[in-house]
């Protein structure tokens, strides 16, 4: 019973991801914004000859958008048939964990329920396991920035 | 085990789809034995692989129908409609079997001994021609199937579609990678060793990407498969005849542009059997042959695939479009009252018109043509009509080679750029223009463009970005939206055509609704592709079709204050001059013969069609033998005018330049540096007598005393050349009519005649005087006084019939 996770930073938090859910890891080239959005879709950005979506998740869990300088890495996803890349503060590890998902403990923040979904052990404690599609999917539902 | 039941499915249901029209063919040409070998190897192979693969209903289906058909092929059986139509379920069953094993489905569970039963049935031969005169006939170009015998057919593998698109996006990589590669070898200094090593590279890249498009490629006929069975099908459904052609089924086109023109083309096709082609009764009565035609055509243009669907049939009732809008509360009856032919034809394209007389399951619910123009559009194609009512109608998709590649503004607002198809931009103007102006208006912005109202909004207002200061001018695009009213577009500027590789966008923003998709240009900077459409909804512009009509009657009626142009017709008058009469008053031209004119009382008159229109400028007698006449109506008067000739059709003011009142004009236009009057409809139609003219019969004189040598030779010849009937003697019978008048010699004669026939009654005298006061004869030699006396009888006697 061993996973591959992935583990990085997001809007102070340290995070897991399952590696299904990564194809990549980049480092964000220009993007492009698209108007009338909500703050969580920073805009699109070319790799290669792809065109990401890219998501600003920490903007969906403090609410304001990721300044233009502290936008760096960006994991990248596909998501039903599309590709996204999901901005993250920075990449620290890949590594297995022994025992897995653990259930969530204590109270976990409003803004990082919809996208929680449990506890993995890291060398240096807990981090907040997520669904990557939990931020395209739960996204949607968040209303435009006035 | 698993692959090969795949593959066996896969190449099943393959088969079948090529094999409906083939069956459909076979039908109307039972004696054509390459198409009955066709259908038997199917059933055949199916039969043979099922056996091992233990599809034990796959089994015993084909073998009942390979069974049929080998009777067939040896001269057992024929092929009447009722085998097919069993060979057919049993097809289909098959089909329905497949997908459900491919699904892995349970399979339906219905009962195939029914169908089974169904081969083995024999039918009278009797009740066959009534059947057999239901079905289509097919005249499929299929090269592919007419192949002649031992020629092998090309050799083929199967790929999965997601390799082939893997291939696509590694060729979009390399071609990305040649032009960063091509842009760094510029900037370098010239190598020309290296320039052509690049060279060589850069056209296998072409190349490569050329022949990659073509996996993507497909024929027609694909499209075309479906067809001629479901034509079958429908026919034999509503009892119609239908001769079905195919042409141009070998043309190719984007494998995705296929699928998604099958359902708006077999929409227009059902749409024109059910509606379109009458029954074969109702052919008959309009002799018309009693099978109609239906034609579908395939054809590259250009960058385009045109596809038309025409039929002899019915073609659209606008009228009764108009009327169902109408009922439907979909537009006012004054704005139907302004829709011009175009515009009614365009009402087949609302949502939920439908000029059926009642809903049938196959179409006629009015969702339809809405829909199937919705889906054209969203593909980036076109869809139009042509309308010969009673004669057929032809309906025409043009629709791009590919989804991938279209052409492209590239357009800049509040600082980025943006993407725009080329197809729905109409027009570009700069806002310095003369021919046009914005206004502001309670928030609306409002785009006047050679007097023409658009809606405007600024793109960076719908996107809500921000609009940036600008020296110069901006640019004005009138953009086309799906739902047809244009509206005008304000950008920073248009600054680049491209043809653009456009692939979908995330969900996320494709549902902001405003962007049709993404594209990615060489300089390596994703670009968004905007949605004409959704920019209209988005700034919530008003696109019914009322506000269209709204906005045309308010534009004639504040014409005062800008240039308001009309149609006019330009025609010069018998008299040599050059006028304009509006267009809109003119019902038709039509060339009369000179002696349908005639005057009477002063007032000229025309019979036409059996009544009597006044005519306008008083003329009524014409050197020529034929007269090009106006129809002029004013909604409940016709009046006729008469002209030299036609011109042509002009725009003019709707207020002359100069304005001069006097008679019939209005003033004077200039229309191509040419002075003009204008008539006056209104003095027109004011200048008319009161009352319509009502034409009498034609007068006769009846010539009392038939004996009467004078009467006869002197009174008779004048009388006729007056134009007058005239009959010598009183009628046996008696019977006269109400314009008849009589004539006699004595005072006696005349008071007898007036007793027995109740006619008016003018009695002449040889003498120059009157006997006496009491004397109501006339002098015989007394033209004038004759004439008038005639007259005043027949009109004295017509009101007398009138009040009576």
């Amino acid at each position: 019973m061993s996973q591959l996770y992935l583990f990085a930073t997001l809007a102070d938090t340290r995070i897991a991801v399952e590696t299904e859910e990564v194809e990549a890891v980049v480092r964000l080239a220009e993007i492009s914004p698209v108007p009338g959005m909500g703050v969580q879709v920073a805009g699109l950005s070319a790799l290669r000859s792809r065109v990401l979506t890219i998501i600003d998740a920490a903007a969906l869990i403090r609410g304001a958008p990721t300044p233009a300088d502290r936008r760096g890495l960006a994991i990248i996803a596909n998501i039903s048939g599309h590709s996204y890349g999901i901005m993250v503060d920075g990449v620290s590890d890949i590594c297995t964990v022994q025992n897995g998902r653990l259930p969530l403990r204590g109270q976990i923040d409003r803004n990082w329920a919809p996208y929680a979904r449990g506890i993995v052990e890291y060398a240096d404690g807990p981090c907040l396991l997520v669904s990557l599609s939990a931020f395209i999917e739960g996204g949607a539902t968040v209303p435009v920035a006035a | 085990m698993d692959e090969l039941l795949q593959e066996f499915i896969s190449e099943t249901q393959e088969t079948l789809e090529a094999l409906a029209g083939e069956v459909v063919a076979w039908e109307a040409d039972p004696a054509d034995r390459d198409r009955l070998d066709a259908i038997f190897r199917f059933f055949h192979t199916v039969k043979g692989s099922c056996g091992f693969l233990n599809l034990p209903r796959f089994e015993r289906l084909s073998h009942a129908a390979e069974d049929v058909l080998s009777e067939i092929r040896s001269g057992n059986r024929v092929a009447d409609p009722v085998t097919v139509s069993a060979v057919l379920s049993v097809m289909d069953r098959i089909g329905e079997l497949a997908e459900a094993v491919a699904m892995g489905a349970a399979l339906p569970n219905e009962n195939d001994d029914y169908l089974i039963g169904a081969l083995a049935e024999r039918v009278a031969a009797a009740e066959e021609p009534a059947c057999a005169s239901a079905c289509p006939e097919v005249e499929a170009d299929q090269p592919a199937a007419r192949a002649p015998h031992g020629h092998a057919p090309p050799r083929t593998i199967r790929l999965p579609l997601s390799l082939i698109d893997q291939l696509m996006n590694g060729v979009s990589d390399m071609v990305l990678a040649r032009n960063e590669l091509s842009r760094k070898l510029r900037e370098r200094s010239a190598d020309p060793e290296l320039d052509s090593a690049f060279e060589r590279l850069s056209t296998c890249v072409a190349d490569m990407r050329d022949v990659i498009s073509k996996t993507r490629m497909q024929r027609v006929d694909r499209l075309f498969a479906a067809i001629p069975r479901m034509v079958r099908d429908l026919g034999r459904d509503l009892g119609k005849r239908i001769d079905l052609s195919l042409e141009g089924g070998d043309v190719e086109m984007d494998r995705e542009m296929v699928e998604m023109v099958v359902d708006p083309l077999t929409h227009i096709v059902r749409n024109s059997i059910d509606h379109g082609i009458e029954s074969p009764e109702a052919r008959r009565a309009v002799g018309k042959p009693e099978a109609g035609q239906l034609r579908l055509v395939a054809r590259q243009s250009g960058n385009q695939i045109v596809i038309s669907v025409s039929d002899d049939g019915a073609g659209i009732n606008t009228a009764r479009l108009v009327e169902k809008a109408v009922e439907s509360g979909r537009i006012t009856p004054q704005a139907a009252a302004q829709m011009g032919e175009q515009d009614k034809l365009d009402l087949i394209f609302q949502a939920g018109v439908s000029t059926a007389e009642q809903v049938t399951a196959i179409s006629g619910r009015g969702v339809g043509m809405d829909v199937v123009r919705a889906n054209v559009e969203r593909i980036g194609g076109l869809i139009s009509l042509d309308n010969h009512p009673g004669r057929g109608l032809t309906i025409t998709l043009r629709v791009p080679l590919t989804l991938t590649i279209i052409p492209g503004l590239i357009v800049r607002a509040g600082g980025q750029h943006f993407a725009i198809p080329r197809a729905a931009v109409v027009e570009i103007l700069h806002d310095n223009n003369e021919t046009m102006a914005v206004h502001q208006v309670g928030g609306a912005q409002i785009a006047t463009i050679r007097g023409v109202r658009h809606s405007m909004v600024d793109l960076e207002q719908v996107l809500e970005l921000e609009k940036p200061v600008q020296v110069g001018p901006r640019a004005i695009m009138v953009v086309r939206s799906s739902s047809g009213v244009p509206f005008a577009l304000g950008v920073s500027a248009v600054e680049n055509h491209e043809e653009l590789v456009i692939r979908p966008a995330s969900p996320l923003v494709m549902a902001s609704g405003v962007f049709a998709g993404m594209t990615l240009p060489d300089n390596g900077k994703p670009m968004l592709l905007l949605d004409a459409g959704g920019l209209a909804n988005a700034a919530r512009l008003p696109n019914i079709i009322d506000d269209q009509a709204a906005r045309r009657q308010e534009a004639r009626a504040d014409a005062q204050t800008s240039v308001e142009m009309v149609a006019a017709l330009r025609f010069e008058e018998i008299t040599g001059e050059r006028r304009l009469l509006k267009l809109s008053l003119i019902e038709r031209v039509e060339d009369l013969r000179a002696d349908m004119f005639g005057q009477s009382g002063g007032q000229a008159f025309v019979r036409l069609d059996g009544r009597l229109l006044p005519v306008a400028n008083g003329l009524h007698r014409f050197d020529t033998e034929a007269v090009t006449a106006l129809h002029v109506r004013d909604g409940e008067r016709e009046l006729c005018y008469p002209v030299a000739c036609v011109l042509d059709i002009v725009q003019m003011p709707v207020v002359p330049d100069m304005v001069a009142m006097s008679g019939l004009l209005s003033g004077v236009a200039v229309i191509d540096g040419e002075h003009l009057e204008v008539i006056n409809p209104f003095a027109l139609f004011a200048a008319l007598p009161e009352q319509a003219l009502v034409e009498q019969a034609p007068g006769r004189c009846l010539l009392a005393d038939a004996q009467d040598g004078w009467m006869r030779e002197i009174l008779a010849p004048l009388l006729r050349q007056a134009g007058y009937e005239v009959t010598i003697g009183l009628p046996d019978d008696g019977s006269l009519g109400a314009g008849d008048v009589i004539l006699c010699g004595t005072a006696a004669a005349a008071g007898q005649a007036a007793d027995l026939t109740g006619c008016p009654v003018v009695q002449l005298r040889a003498s120059p005087r009157a006997a006496g006061p009491a004397d109501g004869s006339i002098y015989r030699y007394d033209q004038n006084a004759l004439m008038s006396a005639i007259a005043g009888a027949r009109a004295a006697a017509g009101t007398r019939g009138g009040r009576a």
